[in-house]
């Protein structure tokens, strides 16, 4: 008797596809490890609030991007989870802020330390003014990390994907590489220091759409190693390269004086963009208004 | 598929070949779902029917997997150019291949509903020279596609054709056999089945055109409605 | 008035203020120079003054000078940089003593000379009982010059970016890392330039050093805990003395004097060009 298996004449697997919707279902994200664990957060400079009332889980090995209108308060928030609030006087926070289960703001918790684990790259390129060697060997220097300095310059570089553009030059100034490569070099300064965690405000706004694209190329590879977190004002680049998005709005209070930046919504990119569940976000992300 | 390895945009354009890959997969099913078909119809095999039927379950579901993709891949990569066309075609092209699917279940609930009747040796044969024919359009659709082959692709309009005749010369013989009202019953949902596999036919053209699409970034039916 | 007539008018105003200014000095290069130039050679540099200006030197003179500017800069590098990445790097400025303490040394910039020397007269001179040493002119110039030197240390610290130091933190460094190795290899041009400058105002100090009593005529070599003159005193002694040959040797020094300040000058210049471009 003839069946529907003798019919098959090529075996190409049909399953990939939903692979790829597995990794982006609920369950999947359910079992994920939480790097930190924000608990309602808000963070106030000298009284004034700035950001209010935060709570979400940032995972293990995805990227996680904070978006909203300007003076929502997300480089604020993400400030807060390397304690570089701490520098600037006058700000304080207030909620948890749970990294690994521990409290980041804890009595006993050294704010160097943190800073090692959890390591920042900034908006605009800040490359110091050394050579590009030295850029790269200052924190595993100034933390005393052992092992050999030229194989941990090296595997910066190459996971930074600079290695071959700048083999031949370590020795020569760092400013004079361009814009994309400065900020390449600010990645690789950070992975130098073997961190847990890399945030990133804002790492592509001034750069060209060429160097945009091979950060985010960039950061599709570090994923896999470490957790990234980024705030940036440009959706599309959140819908290519996050796993999850934060949408953060201002709140205006009823005299019109006093904004706070406020989480709105919290979901998995691919649900941001194409079901929010919140008229804000969506607002926001189809650009009528925010 | 293209040939040289992107230097930028890595995983989205791994998504695009994933996306396109699901989308061959799904017409190797509707390869399966015709063969069976047409083997239960020259058959009068009612049990392979039902598992044709059954069947359509699977190819819905890589439908919907491919439609999820498309919509993800828009809404979180934004394409334009050739990328953009590719996605539209690919959605098209599922569309198709899900309405070729629905025809093969419909010549199996035929074949189940004229089940005991009297058949007619030359028709079966008809059936499968066209569920050949109509196996060979997909197959070359498909194919053009992967390959972005225009030519081949305007190709299925001379295979098209082909079917067509065996149509009519399905449609002549169940004229022939009208007045035997033993096998008319027979004859009538066979006109049918013969319409399905037109119809087939007609969709491989569809994916055709939406791959003369993708290559010159035009549309253009590749004739005209009074053909 | 037409624009373009006001444009002309105003360049016109602004060369006119430049000639001036040029104008005068070159007089004065000039006079100096005839007057100086033949007189200066190795009987200036290496003889001690004497009644006889065939012999007349300005050894002594010489030597305190460089005595002096050596302590100086010992003394007023060290503490004015500390005081300045105190105030830049450490300080609360919201605090009250700090603003306090900022307004001040904008302040004792604007102090005049003399005052220092009588300040040195009373604290260190008698009170300290130093007595009327080099020393105690050293450390008054220092006083004198401190403020200068913070001052230009702390705009070298602020012109350093604020990027850098929070790019340092964020490696994980700590507040003394990032001041050391960072910070202050950063600003070390625009400190260096500013020390120099302040050295090279005091070398030319005259007030305070007549105050706590550099004497006007020593035929020694001096020691740092001992008497001494400095070259502005020597050229105003010489300056008062009747023969006509001693001005001429007064001119002399003097184009000792400005080849010194010159020379320190382009020092600082050359090492401001030279650091300039890692920005």
């Amino acid at each position: 008797m003839v069946t529907m298996a003798d019919q098959q004449v090529t075996t190409i697997e049909p399953m990939s596809l939903a692979d790829i919707a597995q990794e982006h279902s609920d369950e999947a994200y359910k079992n994920r490890e939480a790097v930190f664990e924000v608990k309602d957060l808000a963070v106030d400079y000298s009284g004034a609030t700035a950001i209010r009332e935060v709570s979400l889980d940032v995972y293990k090995n995805s990227v996680t991007a904070f978006i909203g209108p300007s003076g929502c308060g997300k480089s604020t928030f993400i400030r807060c989870f390397n304690r570089m609030n701490d520098l600037v006087p006058g700000a304080h926070v207030h909620g948890d802020v749970l990294y690994h289960g521990k409290d980041l703001y804890g009595d006993d918790v050294d704010p160097v330390e943190v800073r090692r684990r959890i390591g920042m790259v900034f908006q605009k390129p800040n490359p110091f003014p050394k050579s590009i060697y030295d850029n790269i060997a200052f924190g595993p220097r100034v933390l005393g990390l052992k092992g050999s300095l030229d194989e941990r310059v090296e595997r910066a570089l190459r996971q930074s994907a600079l290695w071959d553009e700048v083999n031949t030059r370590l020795k020569e100034s760092a400013l004079g590489l361009s814009g994309g490569q400065q900020q390449r070099l600010c990645i690789a300064r950070c992975l130098a220091v073997e961190p847990d965690v890399i945030l990133m405000d804002e790492p592509a706004s001034a750069l060209d759409p060429i160097s945009t694209t091979r950060i985010e190329d960039l950061m599709h590879d570090l994923k896999r190693e470490y957790t990234i977190v980024i705030v940036t004002h440009n959706m599309q680049q959140a819908a290519r390269v996050a796993d999850m998005t934060a949408f953060f709005s201002v709140d205006v209070a009823p005299d019109g004086n006093k904004r706070t930046g406020i989480l709105v919504e919290y979901d998995r990119t691919s649900k941001i963009f194409t079901t929010p569940a919140d008229k804000r976000t969506e607002d926001y992300v189809t650009g009528r208004f925010g | 598929m293209s040939e040289a390895r992107p230097v930028a945009r890595i995983s989205f354009q791994e998504e695009l070949d994933e996306l396109e890959l699901a989308l061959r997969a799904e017409g190797e099913l509707v390869l399966r779902s015709l063969r069976g078909a047409v083997e239960a119809v020259c058959s009068q095999d009612h049990e392979l029917a039902d598992e044709v039927i059954a069947f359509d379950d699977d190819i819905d579901d890589q439908y919907f997997e491919v439609e999820q993709g498309v919509e993800l891949l828009l809404a979180r990569q934004t394409p334009v150019a050739s990328d953009l066309r590719l996605v539209l075609a690919l959605l098209k092209d599922n569309l198709h291949l899900e309405r070729m699917g629905d025809l093969c279940v419909t010549i199996a609930k035929l074949t189940k509903l004229t089940k005991g009747l009297p058949t007619d040796p030359d028709l079966l044969e008809g059936f499968k020279e066209m569920g050949e024919r109509a196996e060979q359009m997909i197959r070359v659709a498909l194919r053009s596609l992967q390959e972005r082959d225009r030519v081949a692709a305007e190709s299925l309009l001379e295979l098209d054709e082909l079917i067509d005749r065996a149509n009519r010369r399905v449609v002549n013989r169940l004229l022939e056999i009208g007045h035997d009202l033993e096998r008319r019953e027979w004859g009538l949902r066979m006109i049918l089945v013969s319409r399905c596999l037109e119809r087939i036919g007609d969709h491989a053209v569809d994916v055709g055109e939406q791959t003369a699409y993708l290559v010159t970034g035009e549309f253009r039916e590749f004739t005209d409605a009074s053909h | 008035m037409s624009r373009s007539l006001k444009g002309g008018l105003f360049r016109l105003a602004l060369l006119f203020s430049l000639g001036v200014g040029f104008l005068m000095l070159g007089t004065l290069l000039v006079d100096v120079f005839k007057d100086g130039l033949p007189y200066l050679d190795k009987t200036l540099l290496t003889n001690p003054p004497s009644v006889d200006p065939e012999i007349a030197g300005a050894r002594p003179a010489i030597i305190a000078t460089l005595y002096l500017g050596g302590l100086l800069l010992l003394f007023t590098v060290p503490i004015g940089v500390f005081t300045a990445i105190y105030l830049e790097e450490y300080a609360d400025k919201t605090r009250w003593y700090n603003r306090l303490l900022e307004i001040n040394i904008q302040n004792l910039a604007a102090v005049p000379s003399i005052v220092y020397g009588i300040l040195g007269l009373a604290f260190l001179v008698r009170g300290l009982g130093l007595g009327r040493v080099l020393l105690a002119g050293a450390m008054i110039l220092t006083l004198l010059v401190l403020p200068t030197v913070i001052i230009a240390s702390r705009e070298a610290l602020r012109a350093v970016p604020d990027s850098i130091r929070q790019g340092a933190y964020a490696l994980g460094a700590t507040q003394w890392q990032v001041v050391s190795r960072q910070v202050l290899p950063a600003a070390i041009p625009g400190i260096a330039t500013g020390s120099i400058l302040s050295l090279s105002r005091a070398i030319g100090e005259t007030a305070p050093l007549i105050m706590i009593g550099a004497v006007t005529y020593i035929a020694f070599d001096p020691t740092i805990l001992g008497p001494f003159t400095a070259l502005p005193i020597q050229i105003y002694q010489y300056v008062r003395l009747p023969q006509d040959e001693f001005k001429l040797l007064a001119a002399a020094c003097i184009i000792l004097l400005l080849g010194i300040l010159l020379t320190l000058n382009a020092f600082a210049i050359w090492i401001r060009n030279r650091y300039r471009r890692t920005w």
